[in-house]
């Protein structure tokens, strides 16, 4: 009697996924196809009350229950959703996860190779100051690939909003960086000075428009 | 069965007559379908498919939600519950099922009393 069970069970479910099979996965899918076996399931055994045999009340709960097409394109929608989804989070997620790790390197490539120059005494402050465009490099590609990255409590920002964020840090440092190497070069202050204005105001000046255009970005709940 | 309902007919009714279903306690798929011809005495048989497609779309519009029972043999029961969203929209569509009725009837039957032979 149970390996009988089993045998409509199956039955029932091959008929289901036969119906489903080109609809792509989803967790509604997985519940309505859990739905649609409970209950014809239930109305073949009414069925089976009436003298009929297990094959027929089969096909006769299945023919009764009309034509599922609706419900079987509704289910390819949904299905082509989810994949649609799942494949651009990983996407995201997993350049973002690049980006912060490329970043990291190039900071600490950057701040290595300037503290090893630093202690090579015969090299002159120009030179040491040079390599610190690596720490910038790192600084903006970090910046891009933290602000694109969904978290538990925040959707990822845009992607053109996280490049232009991206490139107002890079503006600012490399308006340091310009300052700094101006400095070392000439050895007079308003040339660094003037050198580093124009980045300096462009970059506080986009930083300022993302910061009082960005909508909220928190997930409710 | 002597008559029959068109599709067009029963379409609009579809939700409402769900709805009247599940304002008598919570109930699945197969349960409220059987609840159907019953209440129709044998007369009208709404199909599964049409309802499974009206569950989910009354779901989304939230004028029912769902749990899964727990029965341990033969697999979990989807249940459907009316919520008060879906209360005021039965109410709404029975008055307006009144109206309709009334309406309909004089339309269809009616006549100004010279058209007898």
């Amino acid at each position: 009697m149970i390996r009988h069970k089993k045998d409509l069970d199956r039955k029932i479910q091959k008929y289901i996924d036969g119906l489903f099979s080109d609809v792509g996965e989803s967790q509604e899918l997985f519940d309505l196809k859990e739905e649609l076996t409970t209950n014809i399931k239930e109305k073949v055994m009414d069925f089976k009350k009436r003298d009929m045999t297990e094959d027929e009340a089969l096909k006769e709960a299945i023919i009764s229950i009309g034509d599922l097409s609706g419900l079987v394109n509704d289910m390819r929608e949904r299905g082509r959703d989810a994949a649609k989804k799942s494949v651009y989070s990983s996407m995201t997620a997993r350049i973002s996860a690049a980006g912060v790790i490329a970043g990291v390197l190039l900071v600490l490539f950057g701040m290595f190779v300037s503290a090893m120059l630093y202690f090579m005494k015969a090299i002159p402050g120009i030179a040491v100051a040079g390599p610190s465009i690596f720490i910038i490099c790192g600084v903006i590609l970090l910046t891009y690939s933290i602000l694109i990255r969904e978290t538990k409590k925040k959707f990822g920002m845009n992607k053109i909003r996280s490049g232009l964020y991206a490139l107002s840090a890079g503006l600012i440092l490399f308006s340091l960086y310009a300052g700094l190497t101006a400095r070392l070069a000439t050895g007079e202050m308003y040339v660094a000075i003037s050198s580093s204005m124009i980045f300096v105001i462009v970059g506080i000046g986009l930083w300022l428009g993302l910061l009082l255009t960005g909508n909220d970005r928190k997930k409710s709940q | 069965m002597g008559g029959k309902i068109s599709t067009d007919l029963i379409r609009g009714h579809t939700v409402t007559i769900i709805l009247n279903i599940l304002r008598h306690g919570d109930s699945y798929g197969y349960d409220i379908y059987k609840q159907i011809i019953a209440l129709s005495d044998q007369q009208y048989e709404l199909k599964e498919a049409t309802l499974y497609t009206a569950f989910r779309r009354m779901e989304k519009e939230g004028y029912i939600t769902s749990y899964w029972g727990d029965e341990t043999q033969g697999g979990r029961r989807k249940y459907y519950r009316i919520t008060d969203e879906g209360e005021e929209l039965y109410q709404q569509n029975r008055e307006d099922w009144g109206f309709a009725k009334e309406i309909l009837e004089k339309l269809i039957k009616g006549g100004f009393g010279h058209d007898k032979a």
